[in-house]
């Protein structure tokens, strides 16, 4: 089971001076929740199996009571776990007893649009679709779109660097983020990139994206918004195994055409979709692939032709192409609720989130299916096919004993099959708690003592998220220390090759 | 006597590096040496060459990815890729003729082009070399391997050194293997031209062409007196400056788009859509900045300044009234290009054009000058003191004894330490 740093209980005896402390900083009522009741709904994120109360939660309304609070944990070694909308998947914002939870739901609002440099200034507890619809009426949008783009708010998308389904063609959050504040443990305002493209130094900007809450507090952001497609149209096409799907997504991007977005599900995830929005999805094929072209409405209709001429020669037995937008969403509808049509038929699932190389699909799913059969679960598969991200939703029932050990186990099971074929851990969910004690797989010690570094040069004292990301927390005295003379002995003389 | 290290293997490579920190033996880090005048003159006694660990290890082009050792000739790659009618989708010009009047196109190797995280006209549409590599694997100051991501698009697991190793200049690792991302090549392209003359009328234009729904994937401003080098004969006939648009997709339509942008753009005059071919040729002119390469200017200085992209026209315009140079605009205003006379003021004008540049949100690097002027003058624009502080402390984490290239980013003698 997982292990999460042992409670501090210096840190406990103090929690009276400590919720003073923090009534200073924010005076504002309902500010600072310390009662059992209202701390309730901050014990899990969207990763609802690990559950703990917090020590208590603060709710700040300024980057300057933000750099207050975070000062004082400095000054008085407290733990510090960032919080926006708690949607995320990997458990990277699980509270810890001793730890004061940060949510950042008060910084709500959209500060700047920026339309000549296509860019929107927003505080981070605003939502990822907030920020579409702050920009929609002048024909802008917000390109990443994690599915749950109704909630998650732009700062934890930052955290998690999230994706969504139109990654291959607009890219994920690190390519449309252009600058951050944050606040450092410390207490520090950093001001890192900006509407220019370029910024001195190392990439900072670069590593904030995507670290977890494990560096610092994202207190504003500056992204880049697109012009919305004129239109966009979709294709569903079925084949008779997944291997003849997959090479109809390659034979796509072989004719240089990168859809905006490519999505596939195998027989059991068709037929849950199906029984759940009446999609329309056909049920006698073990693949179907979702094509979406977004552009001018002559190369919308252009590609949509090319595609559906490749997806014939790729051994297409169902085409269809939706003829209105409704009826593009409609196709949509299935995709976009597989999550809860999984739910419907098993009491419930988890949602894995492994990236592998694209041409080794077919022998990951078949790998899959062993594995189910060995852990006597269920799997259902969703694909982010344009860039190999896949989504396994393993079907349990909690209320069993022993049925999540046996979930969790398949996961495992399922990431590890990820990696050994040329994949990662995570392609949007992120480590977390979840995936922190997999890290192994992919990493050496010494690569993670790298990324434990980077840590190292924001928070030396650990006070940041812990317990997530890294599966061993190694000292700082240890990461510093270099044996020169160790090093001297081992590389005695000048190499020559 | 100065000692050159050429391993030929990530192993060989590690013995290196171990030697040097077992030794204290700082290092300088070169692959092919073309960019070797860009950025502080490092003083070592040893020069670590990566330029024999070289070859491509596996290019899948329907996965759209290759993955390389860091010595490999950017024209093998580019070769590579053109055969499969694939591409770097941020599009990298010939740099180091920027710096270096002896070099040959395409000069260069991928893990320099990386390590100087470069970019081309398509950068203000899909970003920087930055945003296309997939992972790498090094050895850092500290002679142990490390690697970071991996060679799938999507990937979230860990922190993304990959993102600090570009553009990190060899100062916190020596990288063996880069893994980038590649995109296929459009159908076709075309650009759309417009006379302009005044770069601030110029930065209005491309900015209301980046606002359109028309997906342009270049805009570029050319003075008149550079205007010949487009080689487009339309180009000639005006005798101004040009703002140029490109337009990339499908033909039916890039056609359709390159008519909506001339009629958006008609306040600024005609518009006129050049044929593929010269489409091509534009910006390649572009992308290698080709009237400021170091062969043909003997004796100047290159600013290369990042604003704002819609501030680019004043800032542009400020810069050629306070200085005398000659500038062009790239990333739709966001990247200029300022040439000056060798003569000028000995820091470069460094401080005249710093005050405009930062009063305007960006920076500027001092990309090619005499190597006594880059003793003195800060090359890179001075970063800011608490993100100095926090990048102060990954390098003296990364590479503890300072001896990765030392000094490359700031000069030794200014601070007490290497960068």
């Amino acid at each position: 089971m997982l292990r999460m740093p042992e409670p501090d209980q210096n840190t406990l005896a103090r929690r009276k001076d400590i919720i003073a402390a923090m009534r200073d900083i924010i005076p504002s009522p309902g500010g600072v929740i310390v009662d059992d009741d209202q701390l309730r709904p901050y014990e899990c994120d969207g990763l609802m199996a690990y559950r703990q109360l917090p020590m208590i939660v603060v709710l700040p309304e300024n980057t300057e009571q933000v750099a207050a609070i975070l000062k004082y944990c400095h000054t008085h070694k407290i733990r510090v776990v960032p919080r926006g909308a708690g949607t995320g998947l990997s458990g990277g914002a699980l509270p810890m007893a001793d730890a004061i939870t940060i949510s950042m739901m008060k910084f709500n609002r959209v500060l700047d649009i920026d339309w000549d440099n296509r860019a929107a200034v927003v505080q981070p507890g605003v939502t990822n679709l907030g920020i579409t619809r702050a920009v929609e009426h002048e024909g802008f949008y917000y390109a990443p779109d994690p599915s749950s783009q109704i909630a998650c708010s732009i700062g934890g998308n930052i955290a998690e660097n999230s994706g969504g389904v139109h990654c291959l063609k607009y890219g994920l959050t690190t390519n449309n983020v252009l600058g951050v504040e944050m606040v450092t443990i410390e207490g520090d305002i950093l001001r890192v990139g900006g509407k220019g493209l370029d910024q001195a130094g190392y990439d900072l900007l670069g590593i904030i994206t995507g670290s977890e809450g494990l560096l610092g507090i994202v207190t504003e952001v500056t992204v880049r918004i697109l012009r919305k497609p004129e239109t966009a149209r979709a294709l569903l096409l079925g084949f008779n195994s997944s291997e003849e799907g997959g090479n109809c997504v390659a034979a796509i991007i072989a004719a240089g055409i990168i859809p905006g977005g490519l999505e596939m599900m195998d027989a059991p995830a068709i037929k849950a979709t199906e029984e759940f929005v009446q999609a329309g999805y056909p049920l006698d094929v073990e693949a179907l692939l979702l094509v979406e072209l977004d552009g001018p409405q002559v190369e919308v209709d252009y590609l949509i032709d090319r595609v559906g001429k490749i997806a014939k020669d790729c051994g297409a037995v169902y085409s269809r192409i939706s003829d209105s937008d409704e009826e593009r969403l409609l196709f949509w509808s299935g995709r976009k609720n597989a999550f809860p049509a999984i739910g419907r038929i098993s009491p419930d699932y988890m949602c894995m989130d492994g990236t592998i190389p694209r041409g080794r699909l077919s022998e990951v799913l078949t790998g899959m299916q062993d594995l189910s059969k060995q852990h006597g679960l269920g799997v259902a598969n969703v694909f982010h096919a344009g860039d190999g991200n896949l989504h396994p939703l393993i079907m349990f029932d909690a209320n069993k004993p022993g049925d999540l050990e046996k979930a969790e186990a398949f996961g495992a099971d399922i990431l590890k099959l990820c990696v050994a074929v040329g994949g990662v851990l995570s392609g949007e969910h992120g480590i977390g708690v979840e995936k922190r004690d997999l890290m192994g797989e992919m990493f050496t010690s010494d690569d993670m003592k790298h990324q434990e570094r980077i840590k190292m040069a924001f928070d030396e004292d650990q006070l940041l998220n812990p317990g997530k990301v890294f599966p061993t927390l190694h000292g700082c005295g240890e990461l510093k220390t270099l044996h020169a003379k160790a090093v001297a002995d081992k590389f005695p003389d000048i190499p020559r090759f | 006597m100065v000692d050159v290290l050429s391993p030929t293997t990530p192993d060989q490579l590690r013995d290196a590096v171990g030697w040097a920190l077992g030794s204290e033996t700082p290092l300088e880090i070169i692959g092919s040496g073309s960019k070797r005048a860009f950025g502080h003159a490092v003083q070592t006694n040893a020069v670590l060459d990566c330029s024999q660990l070289s070859g491509i290890l596996f290019y899948q082009p329907e996965e759209l990815v290759i993955s390389a050792r860091v010595g490999t000739p950017l024209a093998d790659i580019k070769a590579a890729l053109a055969e499969k009618n694939q591409q770097f989708h941020f599009e990298p010009g010939n740099f180091p003729a920027l710096v270096n009047g002896g070099v040959g196109p395409d000069a260069g190797t991928i893990g320099g082009l990386v390590a100087c995280n470069l970019a081309g006209p398509r950068r203000i549409k899909v970003g920087a070399a930055r945003d296309h590599l997939l992972g790498f694997e090094a050895v850092s100051g500290r002679a142990e391997d490390f690697k970071s991501g991996g060679r799938v698009m999507k990937n979230v697991t860990g922190f993304d050194l990959s993102k600090l190793m570009a553009g990190s200049f060899g100062t916190l690792g020596v990288m063996h293997t880069v893994t980038l991302k590649v995109m296929p090549n459009d159908e076709t392209s075309a650009t759309v031209i417009v006379a302009c003359s005044d770069p601030r009328k110029a930065g209005k234009a491309m900015t209301l062409a980046m606002r359109s729904e028309n997906e342009v994937s270049a805009a570029a401003w050319i003075a008149p007196e550079d205007a010949p080098h487009l080689d487009v004969p339309l180009a000639g006939e005006y005798g101004s400056g040009l703002v140029a648009l490109r337009l990339e997709g499908p033909h039916p339509s890039v056609a359709w788009r390159a008519d909506a942008l001339c009629r958006a753009l008609a306040e600024f005059g005609e518009c006129h859509e050049v044929p593929e071919s010269h489409s091509h040729s534009i910006w390649k002119v572009v992308s290698d900045v080709a009237p400021f390469v170091a062969s043909e200017n003997t004796n100047s200085l290159l600013w290369r300044v990042s604003v704002p992209p819609a501030s680019g026209g004043d800032v542009c315009a400020d810069l050629i009234e306070k200085t005398g140079g000659r500038a062009m605009m790239d990333w739709a205003g966001g990247r200029i290009w300022l040439q000056l006379a060798g003569s000028d003021a000995a820091d470069g004008m460094a401080g005249t054009i710093r005050d405009v540049v930062t009063s305007a949100g960006g920076q500027a690097d001092l990309v090619r000058a005499p190597s006594e002027m880059r003793n003195t003058v800060p090359v890179f624009h001075p970063e800011n003191p608490a993100l100095a502080r926090i990048n102060a402390r990954i390098k003296e984490n990364f590479d503890p004894h300072g001896i990765l290239n030392p000094g490359r980013i700031a000069p030794v003698s200014q601070n007490g330490e290497g960068a």
